[in-house]
């Protein structure tokens, strides 16, 4: 019994000294691959392995960072570090690379004309014609929309906030505003509902609170909790549930069993980019395919050397 | 008898082994504790103000138009203004970059001059009744359409501009046609206010619910096999996780709330789930504390000619007050603490005026709500925390005080 005890008392100090030198080991000299990684409830992650089809293989031992701006800086100083951002990030400021994907320099250019393939659209659906709360609400959607999609200003508040978006397609609000009598009257008793994607909020906040001061300061609200319930609580199952919404967004094409054609509009209203980044000062690499990406993030290639 | 030197060093090893595990542990739990303080103030202390504590979350969005045309005059800079700001002569307007709690970059009005053409201007995002609009000194210019000298109408401020571009670009104009401007928002005022409400609906009904519960269980009810039952069911609720209790919610009290008017998840909702989380920890506090109320004062009671109900209310439970707002406390510190539930009943969306019919968020599931988007913001979460913390020392502090005012426990 007594021996029991102490058997105890000595394992659990060994289990202690265990984890303190298990926390401390973590250093590499040569040129080992360090892969950086964000949590897994991020947007930028979900589409940077999706367009590598290696969904859920991250390696055990890579790094994970909270936010695009750690990631950056993280990545700019270890200089075998390997990660991924958005394409809004400035790369310099962060002493960061940003490689070319398939022999395609990411750029807005490229993402526009689809050759560059790290990239996934953010897409709307909206509920059913005559389905709104009332005739005001359904003509302050159509407008909304026609603002975020078409309008120079609010491409430019979508662009201001990371979106890609392509400003020569665009018209000047002033013109497109005479379709839309509903935003000269106060709205203020009028609210816009949106449900989808957590990757859209910041350009779907600004393009909101941008109408807002355009179209009689209506009210929103935005529960953004991921691309599945865009069109499930638009149209689908939960459209007249409690968590019901007016716009529903996606930040990936609506799948074939998600039927947007009963929406009143539904489209596209600007790309997302993800760019694969390694520091600056790092020579060995300059382009990546698909497949090296694929190997460098599930451990597979291990070090700079391997991809020669 | 002797005492073997040798079985007391045995004795003695042993003891010190023990003690010295129990130091360790405690060691271990204050030095997570401090941690935890250590980490939170530092993070978040310096975002704390009075500014975060009474502004709204979002920031109002106008749309204005200058009134009076530029005059010929130019305007003189005025000697204290910072070395940052830039400087409009002609529009007598200065304009600093910024950048927020989000860490996003902005223009601010550093400085507006009261006889400038941009201090007095209408507010025409409610294009059928304008209101008049003073420029004040803090807001965010996002964006800003001119007319430039040769005639082409340009746009300021947006696309990564700095304040200096706009100052430049204002000195070039001949006529400000719009501007858009924003607050600085980012506060959790609607957040404080939702806690309230959450907070008011859920102890509303828990308390009394719960209290009689607890009454039947302890002083009418009979030792039978349904009790027992009832009671250990009871038990197991205290251990169903909350996010349970969230789709029950959602699903069973929804229909509840629609009765009273509620077209979304809202807070009445997530009072309404919180209230039955809740009702097992007060069910079981005040039961502890009618326990622990003698026997021979209901006797007493008794056979003075009360009967069971006067016995039970005028004698027992003011007796049991401190022990049933123990409870009470409990369960407004899982109200505040809780988020799963939450998420599920009211929302995610943080409201700035938020009713029991409105969705909001509680303190806890703004933490989440921030720190759950593509950039989280770990300082302004830790300002919440800090905020929650002193919520929670204060109203752990007003029950103490409050028990010893109203109990008549002297035993």
């Amino acid at each position: 019994m007594k021996f029991m005890k102490k058997l105890t008392a000595l394992s659990v100090a060994c289990l202690m000294g265990l984890t303190l030198t298990g926390c401390g080991g973590n250093g590499s000299t040569d040129d080992t691959i360090t892969v950086y990684s964000r949590d897994a409830s991020s947007g930028t992650r979900e589409a940077f392995e999706k367009a590598n089809d290696m969904e859920e293989m991250l390696l055990d031992g890579a790094v994970t960072v909270d936010s695009n701006g750690d990631m950056a800086t993280k990545v700019g100083q270890d200089a075998n570090g390997f990660g991924y951002v958005s394409l809004s990030t400035d790369f310099e400021a962060n002493n960061i690379k940003a490689l070319n994907y398939e022999g395609v320099t990411p750029s807005e250019e490229t993402v526009l004309d689809g050759s560059y393939g790290m990239q996934r659209p953010f897409m709307f659906v909206t509920r059913a014609d005559g389905d709104f709360a009332d005739d005001r609400t359904q003509a302050l959607v159509e407008a909304f929309i026609d603002y975020m999609c078409n309008s120079t200003e609010g491409q430019q508040v979508v662009a201001d906030a990371g979106g890609i978006v392509d400003l020569s397609k665009t018209t000047p609000w002033e013109e497109l505003k005479v379709n839309h009598p509903i935003v000269d009257e106060d709205n203020s008793d009028l609210t816009i509902r949106t449900a989808g994607s957590t990757s859209v909020e910041s350009t779907l906040q600004a393009a909101l609170e941008a109408f807002q001061a355009e179209a009689g300061q209506f009210q929103f609200t935005m529960n953004q909790s991921g691309s599945g319930d865009g069109y499930t609580r638009v149209l689908g199952d939960e459209k007249d549930g409690a968590n019901a919404a007016d716009i529903g967004f996606a930040s990936r094409n609506f799948e074939d069993e998600e039927d947007v054609s009963q929406g009143l509009l539904s489209g596209q209203y600007c790309i997302d980019a993800v760019v694969a980044v390694v520091s600056a000062d790092n020579d060995a690499v300059d382009n990546l395919t698909a497949a090296q990406i694929k190997s460098i993030y599930t451990g597979e290639t291990t070090n700079w050397s391997q991809l020669q | 008898m002797k005492i073997k030197t040798g079985n007391q060093n045995k004795r003695r090893f042993y003891d010190g082994i023990l003690q010295a595990l129990t130091y360790l542990s405690s060691g271990i739990s204050v030095l997570v504790l401090v941690a935890l303080f250590v980490f939170i103030f530092s993070r978040g202390w310096s975002s704390i103000n009075m500014d975060l504590l009474t502004n709204n979350y979002w920031s109002e969005n106008y749309n204005v138009e200058p009134v009076s045309e530029v005059a010929d005059t130019t305007f003189e800079r005025p000697a204290d203004l910072s070395e940052e700001a830039y400087f409009s002569e002609k529009w007598g307007v200065a304009f600093v970059d910024h950048v927020n709690a989000h860490k996003e970059e902005m223009i601010l009005v550093e400085y507006i001059d009261e006889n400038s053409p941009l201090y007095a201007m209408s507010d025409v995002s409610i294009r059928s009744n304008p209101q008049d609009f003073t420029m004040q000194v803090g807001m965010q210019v996002s964006r800003l359409s001119y007319t430039n000298e040769q005639g082409d109408t340009q746009l300021a401020g947006i696309g990564g501009q700095t304040a200096q571009d706009v100052a430049q670009a204002l000195d070039q104009a001949t006529s400000v046609n719009s501007m858009f401007i924003q607050t600085t928002g980012g506060g959790i005022r609607g957040s404080i206010i939702s806690t309230f409400y959450l907070l008011l609906v859920s102890l509303v009904i828990a308390i009394p619910v719960g209290v009689a519960s607890a009454i039947y269980l302890n002083e009418y009810a009979r030792k039978s096999k349904f009790n027992m039952m009832l009671r250990s069911g009871i038990e197991t609720l205290t251990g169903v996780p909350s996010i349970v209790f969230g789709l029950m919610g959602v699903t069973v009290l929804f229909p509840v709330t629609q009765l009273f008017g509620a077209t979304t998840t809202s807070i009445l909702l997530g009072g309404l789930t919180m209230s039955i989380i809740l009702l097992p920890t007060i069910i079981r506090s005040t039961e502890e504390a009618l326990l622990v109320v003698p026997q021979h004062l209901r006797d007493a009671s008794l056979s003075v000619g009360a009967n069971q109900s006067q016995t039970i209310f005028k004698i027992v439970l003011p007796c049991a007050v401190p022990g049933i707002l123990t409870g009470v406390l409990l369960g407004i510190g899982r109200v505040i603490g809780e988020s799963a539930a939450l998420i599920y009943t009211m929302g995610t969306f943080i409201n700035d005026s938020p009713t029991l019919l409105s969705q909001g968020t509680s303190l806890a599931v703004q933490i989440w709500s921030i720190m759950s988007g593509e950039q989280p913001n770990y300082e302004l979460a830790c300002a919440i925390s800090i905020i929650i913390l002193f919520f929670v020392l204060i109203l752990n502090f007003a029950v103490k005080i409050i028990s010893k005012r109203f109990s008549k426990a002297w035993y």
